[in-house]
């Protein structure tokens, strides 16, 4: 019985794709932000790590950006840099700057195809 | 810039430490809540001291946003594969290795 | 040259601090094909943006910071590796200093590691080494870049401990069962790198050369260098 979602080996599993699908450039971003938290001492990795523990049975169906983005935001906001308001406000201010509605569906991709 | 002088050794063994390398150990085998680094599947399970790390913050302390001090001793522990998983289909000499801090660690009596 | 969306929204309102720096179109990247993202930004995207753009606006971090960075995981860590592996070939006693000492022998060559430790593990004619990290994905990033896809993959993960001969079959790499396979879970302060056998065949190559032959699975452990014929 594992009671940590990330403890995983020796778990059955299928087979490896060996392929790396390399990173999209927001991943490149978020894991370039992380660092540069890390760096500034902001963050320790055993923080993010139990971070991304906590996500429970969220854990298993996250990517790994996602997972390490949920972490950040967890131990960002404990350690009061700031508050569920403010990233909320901030992040409807980025889905308006890129006509990006809390749904899905944007017509940003009708937008960029012209 | 001298890049060699930047390349100072990082590698301090821990002054105190209860194991020594080659010495037998059994991985405490118990489910505490919390953060933990030492993996499930190891627990409980018996191996030989490979090297002495150093001491480290202890990183279930620092999981919480402690400092993790006093720091704890970090040791390299070598498994048997055979003796981690009961149905092992590769050869006898197949090892495992990681790295188990002193408070997770007890001794073998003989 | 067409502009998508997310050019802007990478570069947001930077454009101009950089524009006498390199021009990044031109540069080649590891992945080109990932250098944008189709499709409007996600959640979670949208989320490390957010949590960015706060602590920039706080005055804690930069984007000038986060940006340096991305260039250094795309540009300078990913080779590395190589490079300090080339180097223990042609030099039996920086071998032996990386071995003793992985982080100290990275540092002469000016390669930093965030990491505190680098455990450097020799493969041999009767060992094979290969590294995981079982929970969560510690990798030697400033030696190696990102780790791969299929490092942080479940699959990958949970069966590398318990059967590594079936998953270095999947790399197409077997070994014979004299050669003992020694897995390295990852899983606290220490960072490894695997120092692949010199191939047969390549006396007298330069340390350019050499590196030119290593691969970062190779150096996971996943595969083995050869000369290609």
């Amino acid at each position: 019985m594992k009671t940590i979602p990330s403890d995983i080996g020796g778990e059955p599993a299928g087979p490896v794709d060996t392929i790396d699908h390399g990173m999209k450039h927001w991943e490149r971003q978020a894991n370039a932000f992380r660092s540069v938290v890390q760096m500034h001492g902001i963050t320790r990795t055993d923080e993010l790590r139990r971070a991304a523990e906590e996500l429970g049975s969220r854990y298993k169906d996250m990517h790994y950006f996602e997972i390490t983005t949920s972490a950040m935001r967890a131990v960002l906001l404990e350690k009061g840099l700031f508050t569920e308001q403010e990233l909320a406000a901030k992040m409807a201010e980025i889905r308006a700057r890129f006509d990006v509605p809390d749904e899905m569906d944007s017509p940003i991709k009708k937008a960029a195809s012209k | 810039m001298n890049a060699r002088a930047q390349a100072k050794s990082t590698y301090a063994p821990a002054p105190v430490h209860r194991f020594q390398i080659g010495d037998r150990v059994v991985v405490k085998r118990a489910f505490p809540p919390g953060h933990r680094r030492t993996p499930q599947y190891i627990r409980g399970k018996q191996g030989v001291i490979e090297r002495i790390c150093g001491a480290f913050p202890n990183p279930e302390e620092l999981a919480y946003g402690f400092d993790g001090l006093p720091e704890k001793v970090l040791y390299r522990v070598r498994f048997l594969q055979t003796q981690v998983w009961q149905k092992y289909a590769g050869p006898a000499n197949d090892i495992i290795e990681m790295e188990i801090f002193e408070h997770w660690l007890e001794p073998v009596q003989n | 040259m067409s502009t998508t969306p997310f050019d802007h929204y990478a570069r947001g309102h930077h454009d101009h601090d950089h524009a006498h720096d390199h021009d990044h179109d031109d540069h080649q990247q590891p992945n080109p094909a990932n250098e944008h993202d189709n499709g409007p930004p996600g959640e979670y995207e949208i989320m490390s943006r957010a949590m960015q753009e706060l602590l920039e606006a706080k005055g804690i971090i930069s984007a000038e910071q986060v940006r340096k960075r991305m260039e250094l995981f795309d540009e300078e860590f990913p080779y590395r590796g190589a490079q300090v592996v080339a180097r223990a070939w042609v030099d039996a006693a920086f071998k032996t200093r990386l071995i003793a000492d992985g982080r100290a022998a990275c540092a002469e060559m000016g390669a930093l590691l965030e990491a505190e430790r680098l455990i450097a593990v020799e493969n041999t004619p009767d060992v094979h080494n290969i590294i995981v990290c079982t929970l969560c994905s510690c990798y030697p990033r400033a030696l190696l870049g990102m780790p791969p896809t299929w490092y942080k993959s479940r699959n990958y993960r949970s069966r590398v401990v318990f059967e590594p001969r079936a998953v270095l079959r999947e790399f197409g790499t077997e070994l014979p069962d004299n050669v003992t396979v020694r897995v390295h879970d990852s899983n606290a302060d220490m960072r490894y790198l695997v120092v692949p056998m010199r191939p047969a065949g390549t006396e007298g190559w330069s340390e350019e050369k050499l590196a030119g032959l290593i691969s970062r699975d190779m150096l996971v452990g996943v595969t083995v260098p050869r000369v290609p014929v």
